[in-house]
């Protein structure tokens, strides 16, 4: 007979779909799992770690990361809107290469639900703050940055001089690590997203339009983070980053369940999205072909004591 | 970078058309290329600057947020937008092509309408560390548009 279960059951669903699941639902045993494959992720420097991965969206270069793209016909090829599809690619990837490191394969992005409700402070999730709480480093709360050759960080034109100059902090020379300045740069929206806003973008019914609207947001809690996060050279080293976009992959995810059919245009959607060679505009649209799915919730259900009704 | 304050606009029925289901404010010719930066938007408030606050009273619209590349890392001629395409060019656009970005102000417009037949636009471009005084504009032109 087997044992009650005690303990959080591992993120997946039996049609083996993993779960993303809310930063604030996160069980601790959820975090261990998590900040363990991300430690695992970034004590490996070849094209399996973290600096690969967060390299791909932008520095060292190329930078592949799709973002303020106008839709339109460029030469023979039509080109975007592709920011949605193409961090879709990107955080399938990233998980990918989260979930080698975990001894269960199990481990998941968590999103960042940073709405707010305007009369309440703006704040950094707990589980991402520099003070976890167990008294251990939290990895959660900076990421290195060490793989960004010479000539593209250290320079007057380089991504230091331009932290200085947008941040006003002096990262210094590598390996160096990520920074944050909540609410703090001039530039920056009043507070984070209120639940208003994403009700806004979720009603519109056109792909652009629904992009766009939500870019808007996402930009905008870019620079309400601050720090490495304000820019997209090196905004993909902190790893709020991917909590950031699993909310925003989220939010296309049930925009695409309330506009059945509200797809991208059918001409963007064989446009390939480098550096993925296996994924297209079409091979991104659902999320379950791609093995992931949102979870409100997940409740452990104990069975009772013999005896007990 | 000064603020962009419009000549003014008509907002009558004939103008802006009489029953509007919404209006947006485009920008094109977006510059994403260095720091990212806002741009707030104020109806008839010529004077608004960075220290305005984003008030209705103050006739705030919305802003428009730009996350930035932050500037140039490749070697001279990396972030020069090639102008024109030669035929049978696939390879995607340059990543720092000038943007098109919209702002969704039917509910600042309607209530600007309300008040007066007239419209000034104000845009007060806001730098990630505070308003810098010598750079140009970042964005070509911006229009208003009403959908029925």
């Amino acid at each position: 007979m087997a044992s009650p279960v005690t303990e959080a059951p591992p993120a997946s669903t039996v049609s083996g779909l993993k779960l993303r699941k809310s930063v604030a639902t996160l069980t601790d045993a959820d975090l261990a799992s998590l900040r363990a494959a991300l430690v695992a992720l970034q004590g490996i420097s070849d094209d399996r770690g973290y600096q690969h991965w967060a390299g791909i969206h932008g520095l060292p270069l190329p930078g592949y990361c799709v973002h303020n793209d106008a839709a339109g016909v460029f030469g023979n090829l039509p080109v975007g809107p592709l920011f949605l599809p193409w961090h879709r690619a990107y955080l399938y990837f990233f998980e990918l290469a989260l979930q080698d490191q975990d001894p269960a394969h199990a481990v998941t992005l968590p999103w960042w639900d940073w709405t707010t409700d305007p009369s309440q402070p703006s704040e950094i999730p707990a589980a991402y703050a520099s003070d976890a709480g167990d008294g251990r480093p939290n990895p959660l709360a900076s990421g290195p940055i060490a793989a960004i050759p010479d000539a593209q960080w250290e320079g007057d034109s380089g991504a230091r001089q331009s932290l200085i100059q947008q941040t006003g902090i002096d990262p210094g020379p590598l390996p160096a690590v990520t920074f944050r300045q909540p609410g703090a740069l001039p530039a920056s929206p009043p507070g984070l997203p209120t639940p208003q806003d994403v009700q806004n973008a979720l009603a519109l019914a056109n792909f652009a339009d629904f992009s766009q609207q939500l870019e808007q947001i996402h930009n905008g809690v870019h620079v309400w983070v601050g720090g490495t996060m304000s820019e997209i050279p090196v905004a993909s080293y902190d790893p709020l980053f991917y909590a950031h976009h699993a909310m925003i992959d989220r939010l296309w995810w049930l925009w695409q369940l309330q506009h059945p059919g509200a797809d991208p245009p059918a001409r963007y959607l064989n446009s390939p999205l480098p550096p993925f060679p296996s994924l297209t505009v079409s091979g991104t649209l659902d999320i379950n072909h791609l093995g992931y799915e949102y979870a409100l919730a997940q409740v452990p259900v104990e069975a009772s004591a013999p005896g007990q009704a | 970078m000064p603020p962009f304050v419009s000549k003014p606009i008509g907002l009558t029925p004939v103008d802006v058309g009489a029953a509007y289901r919404r209006a947006d404010l485009i920008f094109d010719g977006v510059d994403h290329s260095r720091h990212s930066y806002a741009l707030r938007v104020f109806f008839n408030n010529p004077a608004a600057t960075e220290s305005t606050d984003r008030s209705a009273e103050n006739g705030y619209a919305g802003s428009v947020y730009v996350f930035g590349h932050g500037g140039c890392f490749g070697d001279e001629g990396h972030c020069e937008v090639p102008e024109g395409r030669q035929p049978f060019d696939l390879r995607p656009p340059h990543q720092l092509t000038p943007a098109t970005m919209w702002l969704n102000v039917t509910d600042a417009v309607r209530r600007a309408a309300q008040r007066q037949e007239r419209l000034v636009i104000t845009v007060v471009p806001v730098a990630a560390r505070g308003t810098a005084t010598d750079t140009p504009l970042p964005f070509e032109r911006v229009s208003l548009v009403t959908y029925a």
